[in-house]
């Protein structure tokens, strides 16, 4: 069974209103638990309305979200448990830390769910733990970090949840690349520790390119792609139309292999790339 | 004396624990009239430190700088400098003041006290030559990331600087966005507008003239965006990156191939590849 499952969700803002504008339309779609998904659309796709569905923050207007198969509006009152099932990493998730110590802020959405003290303490080590903040950071003042620091922090409320489904919205804006790069491979880390299904909207195809397993694309409201990074990056005219771009690298190789040379298709990365084109100097007696 | 000059610039924070702490260590920076200036550096590095001085946004506690041979620490200048030098931020929803665009284009050249003929006139110009006249009437919140941003330019524009200073301007953007933000940049410096960009894109540092490196409030190296990103080891030594093309140039030259020029963007590096192939 998938763990997320959205069928003909659609979101329409002030409807009969003069302002009717539909920002989500008919989108059907599952994803499979342990899943990494990253979604890209322009500016105002509806990428935002989709996510803020999947975890109940905003209802859909016709349509379901299930997950595990159980539509979370099935007993409105308990939506609040669906948003410990499905986390949710806003942009700019620093500008939302509050609390007085790091400590407290991470331990705000456990201590919500109830749990124990013992718990609690468990569920912020772990958090601190995969997003890198470190003890001596958890005694300070939020509003002491540096940017990043504060990004991490902010992570780590969410994650110390253990949420199934986790939703980070361009978690890598504003930072430098070596930032982008800790952040990403924290992400996978943790991914991977506990296997838990990801969603990530990014407007850094590279970003995408590297760590998603499928990729949502929308344009206009609309679901226009779902498929690998390979399939979706090899559509550049029309992703190009869409006002959304595919990394440089595999421009670069796409050119080549239009030029009449045999390279594989949807080569995502440097590191790819590098051993593609490796292999085919060898071949062709040039290294 | 050049357009911009920053002569051994130092700076420092008073943090929370009341230790100092040193954001510009001795910055030399010049800039020349009518240059497009690309600044790059990690998070942290006192780049925006660096921007907010080229206004008088900050006062140097060491050293001093010339705009337009104008010293920024004489308070009697300062208006006349945030005249010739506007900055544009990262998040265009904390720069747009007003309920329609061209209100909000308008609202710099208003508090310039400028006849309101000459404010027609500086506004359309304005909206014109960042592309958003036809938006004219539209409210501020219902365009995009790059509309908006080049309401935010345009509001600068109308005051009619002779240099912009552009801090991640293009951060928020999608990348439709990213690109009408960096064509109309490249568009104002074409007319003769002084730019400096600070940007985490290395894809836009290779437009500019010229690239200055910052790392722990010094400037760690400069020069025109071939010399730079021809560094890789030293970049990557100080968390920063290389285009996706240069990276990968970089790894074939580990490898053995003979790479003479380091390609920039795409279409020097298939070249180079077709070349390498041939």
């Amino acid at each position: 069974m998938s763990i997320l499952e959205v069928k003909n969700l659609t979101y329409t803002y002030s409807a009969g209103s003069p302002f009717e504008k539909t920002a989500v339309k008919d989108i059907s779609l599952s994803v499979e638990k342990g899943e990494i998904i990253g979604i890209i659309g322009h500016t105002g796709s509806g990428k935002s309305t989709f996510v803020r569905m999947l975890n109940g923050l905003t209802k859909p207007t016709s349509g379901q979200v299930l997950i595990e198969g159980n539509d979370i509006w099935e007993k409105p009152k308990e939506i609040r448990k669906i948003r410990f099932k499905v986390g949710m990493v806003f942009q700019y998730p620093e500008y939302q830390l509050f609390e007085e110590t790091v400590y407290k802020d991470i331990s705000f959405g456990p201590a919500n769910m109830g749990k124990t003290q013992e718990e609690i303490d468990k569920a912020v080590k772990m958090a601190a733990k995969f997003t890198g903040v470190s003890n001596e950071l958890l005694d300070k003042s939020p509003f002491d970090l540096s940017g990043g620091e504060k990004r991490r922090a902010a992570i780590a409320g969410v994650i110390a949840m253990d949420p199934d489904v986790v939703i980070f919205d361009e978690p890598t804006a504003g930072l430098d690349p070596l930032g982008r790069e800790l952040l990403l491979s924290q992400i996978v880390q943790y991914h991977k520790e506990r296997n838990n299904t990801i969603l990530l909207v990014s407007h850094s195809m590279e970003d995408i390119a590297s760590i998603a397993d499928r990729i949502i694309v929308l344009n206009h409201s609309e679901l226009v792609m779902f498929d690998t990074p390979k399939v979706v990056f090899s559509k550049v005219e029309q992703l190009e139309e869409m006002g959304l771009r595919v990394p440089q690298i595999t421009k670069i190789m796409l050119a080549l292999k239009e030029k009449g040379y045999d390279i594989s298709d949807g080569i995502l990365t440097v590191e790819q790339a590098f051993y593609e084109l490796v292999d085919l100097l060898k071949k062709e007696g040039k290294l | 004396m050049s357009f911009i000059s920053a002569e051994n610039i130092k700076y420092s924070y008073e943090s929370e624990e009341h230790n100092k702490k040193t954001v510009l260590n001795g910055v030399n920076l010049k800039i020349e009239k009518g240059e497009f200036v690309a600044l790059l550096g990690h998070n942290g590095c006192g780049k925006s430190t660096m921007a907010k001085h080229l206004n008088a946004m900050v006062l140097p506690e060491e050293g001093v700088i010339y705009v337009d041979r104008m010293d920024t620490r004489d308070e009697e200048l300062t208006y006349e400098i945030r005249r010739n030098v506007g900055l544009v931020f990262q998040n265009p929803d904390n720069q747009l003041v007003a309920s329609i665009v061209e209100e909000d284009v308008a609202f710099g050249p208003e508090n310039l006290g400028i006849e309101p003929d000459e404010i027609r006139k500086r506004v359309d110009n304005a909206m014109k030559a960042v592309g958003i006249y036809d938006l004219r009437h539209s409210a501020p919140h219902k365009l995009s990331g790059g509309q908006k941003q080049r309401v935010a330019i345009a509001g600068i524009l109308a005051m009619e600087p002779s240099c912009i200073v552009l801090d991640e301007p293009t951060a928020m953007l999608d990348p439709k966005g990213r690109d009408e933000v960096l064509s109309s940049i490249q568009e104002l410096n074409k007319k003769g507008i002084t730019i400096l960009l600070i940007t985490h894109y290395m894809d836009e540092a290779v437009l500019a003239d010229r690239v200055v490196v910052m790392d722990k409030g010094s400037i760690l190296t400069e020069g025109t965006p071939q010399e730079v990103f021809s560094q890789v080891a030293l970049l990557k030594k100080h968390g920063l990156d290389v285009p996706q093309a240069t990276e990968l140039a970089y790894k074939l030259m580990g490898a053995g191939v003979k790479v003479d020029k380091m390609p920039l963007n795409e279409a020097q590096c298939v070249d180079l590849l077709l070349e390498v192939l041939k």
